[in-house]
């Protein structure tokens, strides 16, 4: 089976184009959202405030014998002044039970946060001290992270094209920075819509998950670079859109192998991994189907359209000097 | 022949090294993965030192050490970060509250006298002072927001109006010439902070309360410019002073509040105010939780690739499976011998890494397979292979560093620890997925029993077969 991807590439732009449109819709409704105001959900990394985690100590005979009502939490946290924060009942990985309480609210000193525990688990039950988790992040630190993991990824892609252009040619970084900008849009846009349905959010590990897509994708994008290139030296008249359909066929087996592996260990860290690293298995699973995607189907047919439009003088071969060519 | 029997010989030492280097040096868990305290301190200029340099920080990371040590957690990590943050570490610690209260104030201690005929001021204000924090404890309950903001800024100019009834020595008694501060109980519920000056403080008391005793005027003791005790001297010390240099303090202190003093005492003062920017705690358990789990998801998802690999690729598969084991153990021996700290960002990106170094032997087997398909010899299928696979995986694999670089020196944290390890992971990939892979292919083919293309590729032209089975 031979695909030729150049010839319905409009269908592969359309596909891309819709996924990233509905993202960026997604981003601006975020945006609007008073809840949000930003284009993702952002978590405690980037806007600061502390969240705290505590779970009960069910060892204790009686402690865990009735379920945590909500609303006897909200009220304890009203009556310490924090009654716009968003309070979570948790469920325990490994016995289901509801025993944990999960609470995001503005910045607490040690005091508040002492009285608040005091009087949670007054009301609650006992909590047990090792399962207890809490953050603190000032303002301007979140701030600092985001600005330095954007800097991270202008850098990065900065250095992608001068050592591209320096392997291959300026064209080909161009479009391989471009296929990069759509995984990245695809994986932005769809965690975008994930914090409005689900209240997915977004913390420093994704940022971190954004920067390996870049280096996964680019990776994609030069293997299928490189067989392009070893054509055009073996064959230099033949029309590129051939080239390219050839490079990307030949390559197929290995991006569908290479990215069906990735994928098996992500599934597995998604699956049955530590808490912490769901999201993050998330968006690289993601981030690398669309990697997989966009160098079969976008690096290269955009690398198509334009050298068909930039070749000026183009090859006006006759089929036989083709054949007396490749029959080398 | 000869140099694929160094590299053999090379590979069994490097693999045995590593086997060693595992056994003997165990890796350090991040903080995320065995429980406790991360806290981020902010280093802020003032009035006198309007520029955090180098310096202070030093300054700020000696004397953060010198508190934490006080506390007695075991193996504390304190660092400088950036400009002008320190950031420390304890392990183990689920409560980092104590800390919290040690850190916070910079825990200039003074001794100042007061100035002549400022007794009954000094009265005034000390009961005026007495009935604003009793009202800030009220406030506090209420929640009255703009009430306690007032209240603060009446007890600030207080503190000020007290300060200056007093005037320092010359040259000022202060933390750096103490040589111990410790709690110590006394009648009651109380406890005292008993002090004990070097020999120059110890003169300098000496003289401050020779100059005091029997006047009525008291000693200022301030901490961080508030007046937290002021005593008077008898005037049976007005000959000599109180010498001996120890004294007490008074405070009417609870014992933790006179332990921490102590501690911050002994620790010494901070050079420039600093503020807590961020606390992050993991407690023990759910640390532990998650690196089993990760671990375990990790480890699963790594053997189902094992099996892909040998049920595709077939008897290059299995070199293949043996070339990733061979890398995992050269990975971790080389996270040992550098000291990475393991954090569960650097899991995931160790995880993936072995997907790069999966990514070049798919690349290699399937150009060996193309040729051999295209109908050449077994031998020069595989050596193509691997020539030809080489640019695709030098390109990709130099890329995904450079993404690691920015990473590295722009990131924070644990972002830091997940580039780091993905960049060694590719690093050692580029051997064992090369060299290590092509060594044993270049055996495997040597040996007759092996030397049978459909171990190699299904599907191949009868002309091929026929070719090599002569």
């Amino acid at each position: 089976m031979k695909l030729s991807i150049n010839k319905s590439r409009s269908l592969w732009w359309a596909i891309s184009s819709a996924i990233i449109l509905a993202g960026i819709i997604s981003m601006v409704i975020s945006w609007q959202n008073p809840d949000i105001k930003a284009p993702l959900r952002p978590s405690l990394d980037f806007v600061g405030g502390t969240r705290l985690q505590f779970e009960r100590d069910c060892a204790k005979p009686g402690n865990c014998d009735r379920p945590i009502d909500i609303n006897v939490v909200r009220e304890v946290a009203k009556a310490q002044g924090l009654g716009d924060s968003s309070i979570q009942i948790v469920a325990d990985k490994n016995t289901g039970a509801e025993n944990g309480i999960l609470i995001r609210t503005k910045t607490l000193d040690r005091d508040q946060r002492t009285n608040l525990q005091n009087a949670l688990s007054e009301k609650v039950g006992t909590f047990d001290e090792q399962k207890n988790q809490f953050d603190t992040v000032g303002p301007t630190l979140g701030g600092e992270l985001f600005r330095s993991g954007v800097i991270a990824l202008i850098v990065s892609f900065a250095g992608i094209i001068i050592y591209l252009s320096f392997r291959f040619q300026l064209d080909y970084a161009v479009f391989a920075v471009v296929a990069l900008f759509h995984d990245i849009l695809i994986t932005v846009g769809i965690f975008s819509i994930f914090g409005l349905v689900f209240g997915t959010e977004v913390d420093s590990l994704f940022i971190v998950a954004l920067l390996t897509i870049t280096g996964f994708s680019v990776n994609d994008t030069v293997v299928i670079y490189d067989r392009i290139r070893e054509t055009l030296k073996i064959n230099p008249n033949e029309a590129i859109g051939d080239i390219v359909d050839d490079a990307v066929n030949q390559t197929l087996t290995r991006s569908i192998n290479t990215t069906f592996t990735t994928l098996l260990t992500l599934f597995a860290i998604f699956l049955f991994g530590g808490e912490t690293l769901k999201n993050f298995a998330l968006a690289l699973i993601i981030g690398f189907i669309a990697g997989a995607y966009s160098s079969i189907f976008i690096a290269s047919t955009l690398l198509t359209l334009w050298r068909e439009r930039t070749d000026k003088s183009p090859p006006l071969v006759n089929a036989e000097s083709i054949d007396t060519s490749s029959g080398n | 022949m000869q140099r694929q029997q160094s590299l053999l010989i090379l590979i069994l030492v490097l693999v045995i090294a590593a086997i060693a280097v595992i056994a003997t040096i165990p890796i350090p868990l991040g903080l995320d993965l065995q429980g406790g305290s991360q806290l981020t301190i902010q280093v802020k200029p003032s009035a006198e030192i309007p520029q955090i340099t180098e310096r202070e920080l030093e300054g700020v990371k000696k004397v953060v050490e010198g508190r934490i040590n006080g506390l007695g957690v075991s193996e504390p990590i304190i660092q400088t970060v950036g400009t002008d943050k320190v950031l420390v570490q304890l392990p183990g610690v689920n409560d980092p509250e104590q800390a919290e209260r040690v850190l916070g104030g910079t825990a200039q201690l003074e001794f100042r006298t007061q100035k002549p005929n400022t007794e009954t001021q000094l009265l005034a204000f000390q009961t005026s002072r007495a009935e604003l924090k009793v009202k800030q404890e009220e406030l506090r309950k209420s929640n009255n927001k703009a009430a306690i903001t007032k209240n603060q800024e009446d007890l600030k100019k207080n503190n000020q109006a007290i300060a200056e009834l007093f005037e320092s020595t010359n040259p000022p008694l202060i933390g750096k010439y103490l040589k111990d501060a410790y709690g110590e109980p006394t009648q009651g519920n109380n406890w005292n902070v008993a002090i004990r000056f070097d020999q120059k403080g110890g003169e300098l008391f000496a003289q401050l309360t020779k100059n005091l005793a029997g006047t009525g005027r008291s000693i200022g003791v301030f901490l961080d410019n508030e007046l937290i005790s002021a005593p008077t001297v008898g005037l049976e010390f007005a000959a000599t002073g109180i010498t001996g240099g120890s004294a007490v303090i008074t405070g009417r202190f609870t014992a933790q509040q006179a332990n921490d003093l102590g501690v911050q005492l002994r620790g010494g003062a901070l050079p420039v105010p600093v503020e807590i920017a961020e606390i992050r705690t993991v407690g023990a358990t759910l640390g532990k939780d998650s690196i089993t789990s990760s671990i375990y998801a990790g480890i699963g998802g790594l053997v189902l690739v094992l099996i892909f690999m040998v049920v595709y690729y077939r008897l290059p598969g299995v070199i293949a499976d043996i070339a990733l084991l061979i890398y995992a153990l050269l990975t971790w021996a080389t996270f040992a011998l550098l000291g990475v700290t393991l954090t569960l960002p650097g899991i995931a990106g160790f995880i993936l890494s072995i997907g790069m170094a999966v990514d070049a032997n798919v690349l290699i087997f399937e150009r060996t397979r193309e040729e051999l398909q295209a109908g050449k010899s077994l031998y020069r299928s595989v050596e193509s292979g691997f020539y030809r696979a080489f640019s695709s995986i030098l390109d990709g694999n130099v890329t995904t560093v450079i993404a690691c670089a920015a990473l590295f020196w722009l990131g924070a944290g644990l972002v830091k620890g997940f580039a780091l390890t993905l960049a060694l992971g590719v690093a050692v990939s580029m051997f064992t997925a090369i060299t290590c892979s092509r060594t044993f292919m270049f055996l495997a083919i040597t040996i007759p029993a092996l030397k049978k293309p459909e171990y190699f590729s299904p599907n191949l032209p009868t002309s091929n077969k026929a070719e090599v089975s002569q």
